[in-house]
């Protein structure tokens, strides 16, 4: 799952998230996850002021390196001093797993 | 040393020059003393101070309780308990300072408030909404110590930074206390119930809190899955030593920490847009 502005959008993707209007989890639901987005839809969304969206997988590949390597990165330096921890090693690699499943896995590399 | 502890406790505990707190809440710590007095009685006292019940209903409305729709102090009393709006009435007047200045903090403060009631919820804990509270507010101490000394707060901000250490312990070297003591002073001298102060107070030392350990360890849990997801910032970036005693008291295991990881990351989202929406506003 990833999440990108509306202006890199393309035809093809799809919704990883439910769309609601105003971009408020209360707001009125506008499109369903799972929905495969078409030119029209994307206008459509443009209409309404929709500024972001989370598609599937990881299509759009974020400048300088992989986004999910930084991810790690950081999760790394925020564990420096206590993934020797048994408690805090469990979660570590919870947060690991969850980064590399919700990031598309494979270092970015989505299997179709 | 021990003389700035001794006089910032004495500041803390002297209400008067800390940063106001509403007459209102005054009127409601002796109306919800009384057994007799109603909660539209009390709502009316709230009610009375608009910018007051603007602020607890927004705080009512966040995330962290997931009702939304909160849109009466007497609905957000019904729904959320007495106890719960006293503290936001508190909460709400110091966090007014934190909201613009220090956007990372508040955001760290939300983001556990989510997390503390997530986890209660899943756990089949008991007052659910007092609990996300104590999250909410664990860090207050932080403020305090802020706005009461805002030059020892550059010093630990640059200690942190050069040595690498964590929040804690630069407190502890430049002030001679701690955020978690600062946060427990704070509630003894606003009235917070205990319920509320042993977790703000112990949730970095949850083998000290003997009253309400369940409540402090769930604190002390969501503090740290916080931190270990990156959101918002409290001080320093380095994830706590989670304690085993507060594990054991939860019963924690590996199967619900990856459920709750995954819950959390997906309300964080959430979080995120309610802070972006209360500071555009």
């Amino acid at each position: 799952m990833q999440k990108i502005p509306l202006s890199s959008v393309t035809s093809d993707m799809i919704l990883a998230r439910d769309i609601f209007r105003g971009n408020m989890p209360v707001g009125m639901p506008v499109c369903n996850k799972g929905t495969q987005l078409t030119d029209d839809l994307i206008k459509r969304l443009e209409n309404l002021d929709i500024l972001s969206v989370y598609v599937e997988g990881c299509p759009v590949q974020e400048e300088g390196n992989n986004s999910l390597d930084i991810h790690l990165r950081e999760l790394d330096g925020r564990f420096i001093k206590t993934f020797r921890e048994p408690l805090n090693a469990i979660l570590y690699n919870t947060y690991k797993a969850y980064l590399i499943r919700s990031m598309g896995g494979n270092s970015g590399r989505q299997t179709e | 040393m021990a003389d700035k502890r001794s006089d910032l406790k004495k500041s803390i505990m002297d209400t008067k020059t800390l940063p106001t707190l509403p007459s209102v809440i005054r009127k409601l710590n002796s109306l919800s003393d009384n057994e007799k007095s109603s909660v539209q009685e009390m709502a009316k006292i709230v009610s009375s101070d608009q910018v007051l019940s603007a602020r607890i209903l927004r705080l009512a409305n966040s995330p962290s309780y997931g009702f939304y729709r909160v849109s009466t102090i007497t609905n957000a009393m019904i729904l959320l308990g007495v106890n719960v709006v006293k503290s936001l009435a508190i909460a709400s007047s110091i966090f007014a300072a934190m909201e613009k200045d220090n956007v990372c903090l508040w955001e760290h403060s939300l983001g556990v408030g989510v997390a503390a009631n997530l986890i209660a919820r899943k756990l089949g804990l008991p007052e659910c909404e007092e609990i996300a509270t104590a999250g909410l507010l664990h860090d207050i101490g932080k403020v305090i110590i802020r706005i009461k000394c805002s030059t020892a707060e550059n010093d630990i901000l640059g200690l942190i930074h050069t040595r690498q250490i964590y929040t804690l312990e630069a407190e502890r070297e430049v002030i001679d206390t701690d955020h978690a003591e600062v946060g427990a002073w704070l509630s003894k001298s606003w009235f917070l119930p205990e319920k509320l102060g042993e977790p703000i107070a112990f949730h970095h030392d949850v083998a000290k809190s003997e009253n309400y350990r369940t409540k402090t360890a769930v604190v002390h849990i969501a503090d740290v899955l916080i931190k270990a997801s990156g959101f918002g910032n409290s001080g320093d970036n380095f994830v706590p030593p989670i304690q085993q005693i507060a594990w054991d008291t939860l019963q924690l295991n590996e199967q619900l920490l990856a459920e709750l990881v995954e819950e959390i990351e997906d309300k964080l989202i959430e979080v995120k847009t309610f802070c972006l929406e209360m500071m555009s506003d």
